[in-house]
Formats: structure tokens, C-alpha cells, sequence
């Protein structure tokens, strides 16, 4: 028995060695790994031909909820750039994801770790932690790439990170940014003509995601469905809420794809207001695979509710 | 008031800065003059700075322009005040959570968890071969003080310290109940592990009592491990260099199993005296909704007789169990276990709906040198024995609502050493999470015996209610243990 043992674990070992051999050749492109579908959508656009760009996320996921898969971990090992929301936004996933990955390229403050929140000035700072608020982002609300004009400071970090990388392109990592960012500057003009008629609009959604969209095209983020971060509504909360909509004639429900139809659809019903739902990032609901289709997803579907009033 | 008050204070500043410790009276005046020059030059500036901004502001305002053109003139100076002051009390607030953090920064994450477990079971200790008492129970299972940080720019550590009371004395113990050194950086996808920690075997093994899926670790892991995967040692991880998951670990520690007891390790103890053990793990992703996770694993210790002090006056329990008139002592620990996890997560509300079906099979075979105790005072050696014996666990749990799910854990293991003597337990549970960090449990089990484990260890059928409630509080990770 002792021989078979031993047998086994050589067994193991062997085929462990033999895989160590299988090694690929490092491609020429710079691989990069995205936590959300919006930055993947940008890593794309600034890295072109010269950058093999992955997501975490597909796009229905929660943003605090992509699964730890285990299939993320060779995608991880093998990354030049990891690109991150920042804040605190992927807590729940990529801190163990980063260890098992085994990758220092890619670990906290090392060259390869681009978290897109540099330069933000964040909102909804949380005055305490503490587990009484709820699941809380200590460094604030970390769903800054819902404003365009935000979502342009992740584009920059991650021109910087790829310029960093691979400085002998820079010149077409430039001119990428370059010609992406005149796009979106267009398309943000566009936006901001269309709301213009709905502006001071008042509404609320399931988790705290629009603080930053609210604040860029001038309407009112009323309150969320959930009681707390994390938390989810309770009968009373929804009264409240309900009570608090009809006094401030408070219009719009956006119940993001990834939370229960049920509440939503009963605060909509007892306000009186109209029912929408919105994705938070590319792919959440079909037809939003970029990050521009998104948002022309999100304004026109938000324009059209409230002019249904 | 505010430029006041500003003023005072450079000037106290200054004050301690320049004159105060000049040599003499007569430089100290010096300098005191010199410094109340500098501060009215400075406020002088500071005047003639201000009644600029204020023409600015007049100018930016023509007193003889219409009223609506005015009020649209005096738009965009008004939205700019506005403006900075928006941005001032945005920096205003990030500077104060900064502020905030600021003294923890060189502190380590700290957590505590607790979990009591209430319990009724419907037989006494001795029939139920628990070290819990029979009927009524209230057992704080444990209070754990978690604490991790990095280390250096090349290793983090981590320390699990446990409160436990004593089921009879109730008297509370401190434990370690792990403190580890982990390496970060080491080349070819290499992590070393090493100190006091829960070695990697199987799937539930090195999960804390309140992280797992069901309020009691299932009883073959009791049985052959004993209890979690503690052990004193060190151990090698391995990710392999391909595209697809598999991960490779392999470790030897002076122990293997938390309830173990202490080693005593006798005068000398050999290479062969240490306890081996291999963990291989691989993940498909069957659907991106549906993901099968196997592993095997293997674990040995060639001469077990080193793990005591056959000297010693009382032996351990749980190396040695009296049969009849025989009594075993085991000489050589083998296991081989095969676990697989099979999950349905719909990604888009998986923090709402999940199923996840667990199953492990363990196979014992210790050597074991059977003596005659009849003469207790003479033991006579009769022979040296394997023995094969089988257990295993399976549990399916349903995650209906992202507060509530319930589950169904079914147990069968057959005894390291009679293994004619088998155990079956059925226990149906439900969890509700009030939050990350509260969490509730009702679990009925009903635990049978066979003959054969009547007669040789007196345990008999019996029915038990538990109800489990574990808490945390501070900093807490989602490690890639419990994903």
C-alpha cells in the first residue's frame, strides 16, 4: 500500500511538471482582464488591434456580484492590466480572485493594477462604516461610469496604464483615445439636449447606482428601494417610500435587471409611477453591448418615462 | 472672522518659529519686527487681492443692463461660485474620510466572530458519542478574533485566535486556531503556506465551523480527519501554468486534525513520522450558469506510532479505540477522498437564486497493531491489520431569496476502525441571512446506528434540533476558500 502511495503522489507530480511545460508563448498583444463590461468597452477602444481585452462580468451581472469563478484565475495569471471600478466596487469578488491568480503584475499598487477611480471625486461618502448603514462603500458610491463625463477619467487611466505598458504605441493608443473620446463627446452632447425637457425629473431605483447620472443631466435622485445598501426593502421602507414619491410627485422607477421585480413593480403601482427598467452596464438588457448603445439605452427609455407623465 | 482667525495663528507659528529662540532680547525684538512687517506686507497683498476679485465681480455684473439680461449675465459668474462651492464640499468630504481612515492605516484588518449554537438532543453524550451533553444545550461554539496583513512586500500573515468552552467545566479556553505565514510573490505560480493552518484537503475541510453549508461538519470529516484540517506545518500551492483551472497543493505538518489531541512526539520522531498530504482541483464551467468543481485528494502518515508517546500513561482516544478484549493502535493513517461541487448561479440574480450540490466519498485504510489487553498490565501482540472502511456526505442547498435557503445534508460513515459499525444521519436545514454578517440556522438531524454500532460503542438512534446563529463584526473577507 505504502508503494502505491507513492506511486500516486509521483503520479501527480509528474503530470503537474508536464503540465509546467505546456506553457503558451506570450502573446504579443497586452492582455487585459476587466472587472465590468464598461471598461472592457473602453480597454477596447483605446488598446485597438494591440490589446486581447477579457470581462469578468458579462454584463447582467451586479456589479458587487460577478461570481468568484475559478475559471477567471488563468484569464488573472495571465493579465498585463487588470482594470477595476475602484472604490471598493468589486469587494466582494476580486480581492480573493487577485491572490489566487498568483500574478504580481496585477496586485494592489503594482503597474498592472489600473483602478479607473483615480481622479474621481466620489459621492455618497458614508459618514460612518459601520455595519448599521448596511453593506457601505467606505470610499463613497463607486458607480461613476453611469456619467459620460466621469466614465472619460476611467478612459484616460486606462490610456495611461496601456501607454505605461507598451510606450512604443502610444502614438495609436492616442490616437484611439483620442478618436473614442470625440465620439463619446458628441454623444454626450447629444444626451444632454435630449433630457434638457425632463430635467429635475425625480426618481428612484432598486440599488444606489445613480447618483453621478442624476447629478450629469440635472435630475433628481429621490431614494432607493432598498433599505440600505445590501439590504433588501421591508414593508414599512416601502410605505415610507411610497408616501414620500406621491408628496414629491416623485414619477420614475428604474428597477436595475439584476434585482427582483417584485417590489419595484409594487411601489410603481401604489405611486402612480411609471416603471422602467435600466442596465448598468453593456449587456444588462439586449441591444446595449457598448457602452454608447448603453446610455442611449439609458436616456431615451428615462426620456420617454417621464414624458409619459 | 476666519481670516482672524488665520492671521492669529501664522502669526503664533511664526512665533515659535523665528524670534522666540533668537540668542538675545535684543534679537528676539529684532526679529519680532521683522515678522509683524512680513504678516502686514502680507495682509496688504491679501486686501489689495480681494478688492481686485471684488471689481472682478462688479465687472462681471454691468449695474445698467436690463433686468433679464442681467440676471442671464449674472448666470454663469453665479453657476461658477456654485460650482466650486459643489466642488469644495465634494473635496471637503473626501478629505475628512481620509482624515478618517488615517489612524487605522497602520493596522491590520481585525474582525471577531461568534456563534452560539442552542441544541436538544434526544439521547445522553455516551449514546450519541457526542462531547456534548445530552438534551438541552447552549454551547458558544466559538468567539474568533481574525487579524491579517500584509507582511512585507513578499509574504501576508494571518491569525485566527478562538475562544472555546469546555462542555463540561464551561471554563473558556484561548486557542490559536490558525497563524500563518503566506508567500505573494514566489515565481512559477508557487504559494507557500506555513505556520499553523487549515491544510488542503477536500472541500469542507478547511472551512470554519460558521462558514460552512450546514450547522455541524458532516461525520465522516469527524470521524477520519477529526474535525477541521489543522495541522502544524507548511504547504505548497500550485497553479498550473495552462489555461484551464487546476490547482495543485501538497504539504506535511506534524498533525492533521483540529480535535486531534496535542502530539507527543516521544524523544525523536523521523521524516516517516510527519503526516503528507495532496489536494488536486480543477473547475468547468459547464454553463455560464452552471459550474462542476472535482478534486481528489490524499493524505498519509507512514508511521503513526511517532504521533504518541506509547510511555505515556493514558493514550489518545482517538489513535486508540478498545474492541472487545482487542485494542487497536493505529500504526500508519491513510485517506483518499473524491469531493465535487456541482452549482447553478444564474449570473445575472445569483445573489437571489443558487443551487449548489456538495458530495464527498473518504476512504480509510490505517494499519493498526492489535494487542490482547485481557491482562491489561501485559498487552500481547496478536497481529497488524488494515482496515478499509468508507464514509461519505451530500448536501444540496437551495437558495431561494438572497435572505433565505434551505437545504438537505444526508451523512453515512462506517468506523475508522470497526468498520462493520455504521452511522446515517438526515438533517434537513434553513438559513436565514439577515445580512453579510448575521446569520441564523434551524437544523433537525436525525442520527441511526446499526447493530453493530450498538454493540461495540453503546450509540443509539436519537433526534436533535439545533438552532445556530453566527455574527461578525469588523473586517471580513470573501476568501477564496468560502467562494
Amino acid at each position: 500500500m505504502n508503494a502505491k502511495f507513492l506511486r500516486l503522489l509521483t503520479t501527480i507530480l509528474f503530470a503537474g511538471i508536464l503540465f509546467m511545460g505546456a506553457t503558451p508563448a506570450h502573446a504579443a498583444k497586452i492582455r487585459v482582464v476587466t472587472t465590468l463590461t464598461d471598461l472592457a468597452d473602453f480597454a477596447r477602444a483605446v488598446g485597438g488591434d494591440l490589446a486581447d481585452v477579457r470581462s469578468m462580468a458579462t454584463g447582467v451581472e451586479d456589479t458587487h456580484g460577478v461570481p468568484m469563478k475559478p475559471s477567471f484565475v488563468p484569464m488573472l495569471n495571465r493579465a498585463d492590466l487588470l482594470v477595476l471600478i475602484g472604490f471598493d466596487c468589486e469587494h466582494a469578488f476580486l480581492p480573493a480572485l487577485l491572490e489566487a491568480s498568483k500574478n504580481p503584475r496585477i496586485q494592489v499598487n503594482h503597474l498592472g493594477y489600473v483602478d479607473c477611480s483615480k481622479g474621481i471625486i466620489p459621492v455618497d461618502i458614508p459618514k460612518s462604516t459601520d455595519h448599521s448603514e448596511g453593506d457601505v462603500h467606505p470610499w463613497g458610491n463607486p458607480h461613476y461610469t453611469l456619467d459620460p463625463v466621469l466614465a472619460q477619467v476611467a478612459i484616460n487611466n486606462i490610456y495611461k496604464a496601456m501607454v505605461a505598458t507598451a510606450p512604443e504605441h502610444k502614438a495609436e493608443f492616442t490616437h484611439n483615445r483620442d478618436a473614442y473620446l470625440a465620439k463619446l463627446n458628441a454623444k454626450i452632447a447629444e444626451w444632454e439636449k435630449e433630457v434638457r425637457p425632463i430635467k429635475g425629473t425625480k426618481f428612484v431605483s432598486y440599488h444606489e447606482h445613480w447618483a453621478y447620472f442624476a447629478e450629469r443631466f440635472g435630475l433628481k435622485y429621490y431614494g432607493t428601494i432598498e433599505v440600505k445598501p445590501g439590504v433588501d426593502p421591508t414593508p414599512r421602507h416601502i410605505q415610507n417610500l411610497v408616501t414620500g414619491m406621491k408628496d414629491d410627485r416623485v414619477t420614475v422607477v428604474v428597477r436595475e435587471p439584476q434585482f427582483p421585480e417584485k417590489a419595484p413593480k409594487q411601489i410603481a403601482e401604489m405611486s402612480g409611477a411609471t416603471l422602467i427598467i435600466l442596465p448598468i452596464m453593456p449587456g444588462g438588457v439586449p441591444n446595449t453591448e457598448t457602452y454608447i448603445k448603453m446610455m442611449d439605452y439609458i436616456i431615451h427609455t428615462m426620456v420617454a418615462a417621464a414624458q409619459t407623465r | 472672522m476666519k481670516v482672524m482667525i488665520t492671521l492669529i495663528t501664522v502669526f503664533m507659528l511664526s512665533l515659535f518659529s523665528t524670534g522666540v529662540f533668537a540668542d538675545s532680547l535684543e534679537d528676539r525684538l529684532k526679529a519680532l519686527e521683522e515678522n509683524q512687517k512680513r504678516q502686514e506686507q502680507t495682509i496688504d497683498e491679501q486686501r489689495k487681492l480681494i478688492e481686485e476679485l471684488k471689481t472682478q465681480v462688479k465687472e462681471g455684473q454691468p449695474a445698467a443692463a436690463p433686468a433679464g439680461a442681467a440676471a442671464e449675465q449674472a448666470a454663469p459668474a453665479g453657476e461658477m461660485q456654485q460650482q466650486v462651492e459643489e466642488l469644495k464640499e465634494k473635496v471637503d468630504k473626501v478629505v475628512e474620510n481620509q482624515t478618517r481612515t488615517q489612524p487605522g492605516i497602520f493596522n491590520p484588518a481585525i474582525g471577531v466572530v461568534g456563534e452560539t449554537v442552542f441544541g436538544y438532543r434526544s439521547r445522553k453524550s455516551s449514546e450519541t458519542g457526542s462531547d456534548r451533553p445530552g438534551g438541552y444545550d447552549v454551547n458558544q461554539r466559538s468567539v474568533e478574533l481574525n487579524i491579517a496583513a500584509s507582511v512585507d512586500p513578499f509574504a501576508k500573515a494571518y491569525a485566527v485566535i478562538n475562544g472555546a468552552a469546555d462542555p463540561v467545566t464551561g471554563e473558556v479556553t484561548l486557542g490559536v486556531e490558525e497563524a500563518a505565514l503566506q508567500t505573494t510573490s514566489l515565481p512559477w505560480n508557487l504559494e507557500l503556506k506555513a505556520g499553523r493552518f487549515f491544510g488542503e484537503f477536500g472541500r469542507l475541510e478547511y472551512i470554519h465551523d460558521h462558514e460552512l453549508p450546514m450547522v455541524n461538519r458532516p461525520l465522516a470529516i469527524d470521524q477520519y480527519i477529526g474535525g477541521e484540517s489543522r495541522t502544524d506545518g507548511a504547504q505548497l500551492n500550485w497553479l498550473l501554468p495552462v489555461d484551464h483551472y487546476i490547482s495543485l497543493t501538497t504539504g506535511l505538518g506534524t498533525q492533521f486534525g483540529g480535535d486531534n489531541p496535542p502530539n507527543s512526539v516521544g524523544e525523536f520522531r523521523n521524516f516517516s513520522g510527519l503526516n503528507f498530504w495532496s489536494r488536486l482541483s480543477t473547475y468547468f464551467d459547464l454553463t455560464p450558469d452552471i459550474s462542476l468543481e472535482p478534486g481528489v485528494s490524499g493524505l498519509w502518515n507512514p508511521h503513526t506510532a511517532a504521533q504518541w508517546d506509547p510511555s505515556a500513561a493514558a493514550l489518545p482516544t482517538t489513535n486508540t479505540v478498545s474492541n472487545t478484549k482487542n485494542m487497536f493502535t493505529e500504526r500508519e493513517r491513510r485517506l483518499l477522498g473524491a469531493d465535487l461541487q456541482l452549482s447553478y448561479k444564474p449570473l445575472r440574480n445569483n445573489q437571489f437564486q443558487s443551487v449548489t450540490w456538495g458530495t464527498e466519498v473518504l476512504y480509510s485504510d490505517n494499519r493498526y497493531d492489535v494487542n490482547d489487553v485481557t491482562d491489561p498490565n501485559n498487552p500481547v501482540f496478536l497481529s497488524s491489520r488494515s482496515v478499509g472502511s468508507l464514509g461519505l456526505y451530500s448536501y444540496l442547498t437551495y437558495k431561494f431569496h438572497r435572505q433565505w435557503s434551505a437545504g438537505f445534508l444526508f451523512d453515512y460513515v462506517e468506523d475508522a476502525v470497526d468498520k462493520k459499525a455504521k452511522t446515517y444521519a438526515y438533517s434537513p436545514y434553513i438559513t436565514w441571512v439577515t445580512s453579510h454578517w448575521n446569520q441564523i440556522r434551524l437544523q433537525y438531524t436525525y442520527t441511526d446506528h446499526n447493530a453493530e454500532s450498538t454493540a461495540a460503542f453503546g450509540l443509539r438512534p436519537d433526534n436533535a434540533v439545533y438552532i445556530q446563529w453566527a455574527w461578525i463584526i469588523g473586517a471580513h473577507s470573501h476568501g477564496w476558500q468560502q467562494r
